[in-house]
């Protein structure tokens, strides 16, 4: 795999290639650890229902801008 | 070389003692025994003295030799040492310094030269007094002669006083007394061995060990010119640094990203009861991990520390927290930074110089003099008045120690998540997982189920000999008026690595792949936004911390239904929207026909359903446009325009066409064509209801839900025209719209079908759960493959945000359905 990707934490380039990929260095996956480890990772879920999903988001303003 | 002792002239020939070994018997004398103790003791147990008799103490004579030029410098009488490595791996040590002292002196009770008293006798030397040389390196007097004795050969000249005066040397053992050989104008000694062969296991040097601890001392000695010659390969060095131990911390600083451009250096002096303690301190910080630290005390590398480098760390750490507490840098710091901490990055060069120092050992590898408060005193003095006169400095070496304390702390939580401890069963498994009996991981399975009712109902359906269920919880929190944030908790992933048996950690190469305990790892989420948002979770995790998995093909994503549908006793599961609009629609258009653009044309059979088909897709990808432009009839108008090329957007025509019809349109207002000058292309812009400025330009024609939506308006166009009158042979109903046909024709269809939407794994039956998601028979598994995450990776950035930040973009999250994750 020959990709480039930012790392996760740090968001340095890094190369398919480096062992530790998606991370650009041990020290940046034990964060990326101690991120899940605490509960860091979050989603966001709308709490209308799913079938809406589609439906506008009450922003006030135009994405296109 | 140093004058190791101070003796009055006395001009009586010493006795020689030229025998190669010593003997044992015969002329066995009480006064032979003691040189030969001395020199014999040392042959016999050289590591003792020199530390071992490999590599190290191969070219630790050379240092010993060295020390003693080194020395005369730091004395103030010598200037340049020339060091030679010779074809045959001997050296030649030569200095510019007094020379050794060649006058006659007793020892016990025998007349001999100082020189060959010095070259002799252990602890014979001019350092136990500090008025001959106020600081030294060498110590117990033991070096030169040590050398001496582990040589095969010794040869010694000393230029002083106008003569030359030459002596040799066997193993230690003199040849003849030193004899004045002639004339000369030099000042110097020069010393000449060859390392014993039967004693050293190794035997060659190595140019390059010696050039640095050669550069060291150059370092350490301002404006001291050291050189080094090969003559086994012709390459030779000339070490001279006025910069001192500045120009030692820039060198060591090569190739790095250092922090602040100038290396910071204390100097100073302080009087002690035993004479004056010089301290020379250099440091610079890097943005590397690592610490790069030289301590020295009277040039001797302290390799193993000492009282110098524990005042220097302490004063370093307190000077450091001191200021981070006054600067307010601390707030989010649980404690205080620790000496680990202000050790990362740090290339630091301390050096201090005093009388009678103590050593560990003779290599004097640790300084033990009592001298840790006066340097730890010196240092915060220094280092807090460099600070304060240099703010930006001392915030950026704060910080990257508050960086080095977050890691720590990060590195302990990441060691939390992956312990063992005692919330598993007693097979060290997570109590929620409910394993299979099979023992061969080729053949297991592990389904991992959001939610416990999912998950109850998996391990009804499953088949236990080789499925093993996992069930997950997603953790909600943060609710607010228009979302929830949805996390897996820390024992939820700590399940999940534990169940899987590879283990992780804060390398890649901690997973061990050869103990995965299932050969398939299977999502099973529920085909909602929640499931999805489940599912992303743990692909991102996976994809971070097992990436081997799914480039070994381990991870698949079950594909459990959206729909069933019954028709009497038959029923069809499916998988989604798309295939469902197809099969309500077929079974409608069986006894059906639909005429449209007033009566004009008829559609029936398959054309019919295909045409249906579209226009409910095309319905679905207009509704996502829309959702951008909010104005049916300017989107309708803007996928009617036939802008499907960025060509389209180079020109005026087609959008100058499109304005035409905004303009007519109902709450569209100050319509207007401008050039971008940025890509060189037209836009459209107008006022809609709100008044809010919208913009039509290629970057939403490029979307691929407008080239979607364009595509089947393309498709439909031709039949979508309104009104439509659906007969079913008996009766016609008229439609005024391609929307009101399409409920239309769904309503009428569940009139023949019941129709069951599953909105979660929960609602279904076990055996409905097992029949289509879960017998590798009949379900379908769509394996993750890696390149297609590395592409979801930005959006699972984007996607996940820390806990504190609210996402704007959560529209864009969103783009990652199921759909877009589906292989």
């Amino acid at each position: 795999m020959n990709s480039r990707l930012r790392c996760p934490i740090c968001h340095g380039l890094v190369a398919g290639t480096d062992p530790e990929f998606p991370f650009c260095s041990a020290r940046c996956r034990t964060q990326d650890l101690a991120n899940w480890s605490t509960g860091k990772y979050v989603v966001h879920t709308p709490l209308f229902d799913p079938e809406l999903a589609d439906a506008p988001e009450d922003s006030d303003e135009s994405p296109l801008q | 070389m140093s004058a190791k002792t101070e003796a009055r002239v006395n001009l009586k020939a010493a006795e020689a003692t030229a025998l190669a070994e010593p003997e044992i018997d015969g002329e066995y004398t009480a006064k032979s025994i003691k040189v030969l103790e001395g020199m014999q003791a040392v042959r016999k147990r050289p590591a003792m003295y020199i530390g071992s008799t490999g590599e190290m103490g191969l070219h630790h004579l050379v240092y010993e030799v060295v020390d003693n030029s080194v020395d005369e410098a730091l004395a103030g009488f010598c200037t340049r040492v020339e060091v030679t490595i010779h074809t045959d791996n001997s050296i030649t040590v030569v200095d510019n310094g007094r020379g050794i002292p060649v006058e006659e002196m007793e020892v016990d009770g025998e007349m001999k030269s100082a020189a060959e008293v010095v070259m002799t006798k252990l602890h014979a030397g001019g350092k136990f007094d500090s008025s001959t040389y106020k600081v030294s390196g060498g110590l117990h007097g033991v070096g030169v002669s040590c050398v001496n004795a582990l040589s095969e050969a010794f040869d010694l000249e000393i230029w002083r006083d106008g003569y030359t005066w030459t002596m040799s040397f066997a193993k230690g053992v003199a040849l003849a007394p030193l004899e004045r050989s002639g004339k000369t104008a030099k000042r110097g000694t020069k010393i000449t061995f060859k390392p014993d062969v039967s004693i050293f296991t190794v035997t060659e040097y190595n140019f390059d060990t010696l050039a640095n601890r050669l550069r060291e001392l150059s370092f350490l000695n301002k404006g001291l010119v050291i050189t080094l010659s090969d003559e086994r390969s012709e390459k030779a060095h000339e070490f001279k640094y006025n910069g001192g131990i500045a120009e030692f911390v820039k060198h060591l600083s090569r190739g790095k990203q250092v922090l602040h451009d100038k290396v910071i250096l204390m100097e100073g002096e302080r009087v002690l009861s035993e004479g004056v303690l010089v301290m020379e301190i250099a440091l610079q910080y890097n943005d590397s991990y690592s610490e790069t630290l030289f301590s020295f005390a009277n040039n001797i590398n302290t390799v193993d520390g000492g009282a110098h480098l524990s005042g220097f760390r302490s004063a370093l750490t307190r000077t450091i927290n001191s200021f981070g507490q006054s600067l307010g840098l601390f707030k989010d710091l649980k404690e205080n930074l620790t000496g680990d901490d202000v050790r990362e990055g740090l290339v630091a060069v301390v050096s201090v110089k005093l009388p009678q120092p103590q050593f560990e050992g003779q290599t004097k590898g640790k300084l033990n003099s009592d001298i840790k408060g006066p340097v730890e005193a010196f240092i915060n003095e220094k280092l807090g008045e460099f600070f304060d006169h240099n703010p930006p400095v001392a915030r950026k070496v704060i910080n990257k120690a508050i960086e080095a304390a977050r890691a720590r702390e990060a590195a302990r939580k990441a060691r939390d998540l992956t312990r063992r401890k005692g919330a598993l069963d007693s097979g060290g498994l997570p109590g929620k997982l409910a394993d299979c009996s099979e023992r061969d991981p080729e053949r297991c399975e592990i389904f991992i189920v959001e939610g416990e009712s999912a998950g109850g109902t998996a391990k009804q359906g499953r088949d236990r000999r080789y499925q093993a269920i996992l069930p997950l919880k997603g953790k909600i929190l943060n609710v607010e008026k228009a979302r929830y944030d949805k996390m897996l908790g820390h024992e939820e992933i700590r399940a999940l690595i534990t169940a899987l048996g590879t283990g992780i950690g804060p390398s890649a190469a901690d997973l061990d792949y050869a103990k995965l305990r299932y050969g398939k790892v299977i999502l099973m989420t529920d085909a909602d936004v929640d499931g999805s948002h489940i599912r992303t979770l743990l692909l991102t995790f996976f994809f971070r911390h097992m990436k081997i998995l799914i480039e070994r093909g381990n991870v698949y994503i079950a594909q459990p239904p959206l729909y069933r549908i019954k028709k009497g006793k038959s029923e069809q599961y499916i998988k989604d929207d798309k295939e469902y609009v197809s099969v309500m629609m077929k079974r409608v258009t069986e006894d059906r026909t639909v005429r449209y653009g007033e009566g004009a044309a008829e559609l029936e059979g398959a054309k019919l359903t295909r045409f249906l088909v579209n226009l409910s897709e095309y319905f679905q990808f207009f509704e996502k446009v829309d959702k951008r432009l909010r104005n049916l009839m300017v989107t309708e108008a803007a996928l009617a325009a036939g802008l499907e090329k960025k060509a389209d957007f180079g020109q005026r025509t087609k959008l100058e066409a499109l304005e035409e019809k905004l303009k007519k349109l109902p709450g569209v207002t100050a319509t207007e064509l401008l050039l971008d000058p940025e890509h060189n292309l037209w836009e459209l812009r107008f006022k809609n209801t709100q008044h809010l400025q919208m913009c039509l330009n290629w970057e939403l024609a490029a979307l691929p839900e407008f080239r979607q939506a364009a595509a089947k308006a393309a498709l439909v166009r031709e039949c979508n025209v309104p009104p439509f009158l659906v007969s079913d042979g008996d009766a016609m109903v008229e439609k005024a719209s391609g929307r009101e046909l399409l409920d239309y024709i769904l309503e009428e269809s569940k009139k023949v079908f019941s129709v069951q939407r599953y909105k979660g794994l929960g609602e279904m039956r076990a055996d409905q759960l097992w029949d289509t998601t879960m017998d590798p028979a009949r379900r379908t598994l769509m394996q993750v493959k890696l390149e297609d995450l590395v592409a979801a990776e930005d959006i699972f950035t984007t996607l996940m945000g820390e806990n504190v930040e609210s996402r704007r973009s959560f529209i864009e999250a969103n783009a990652l359905d199921v759909k877009n994750l589906d292989i």
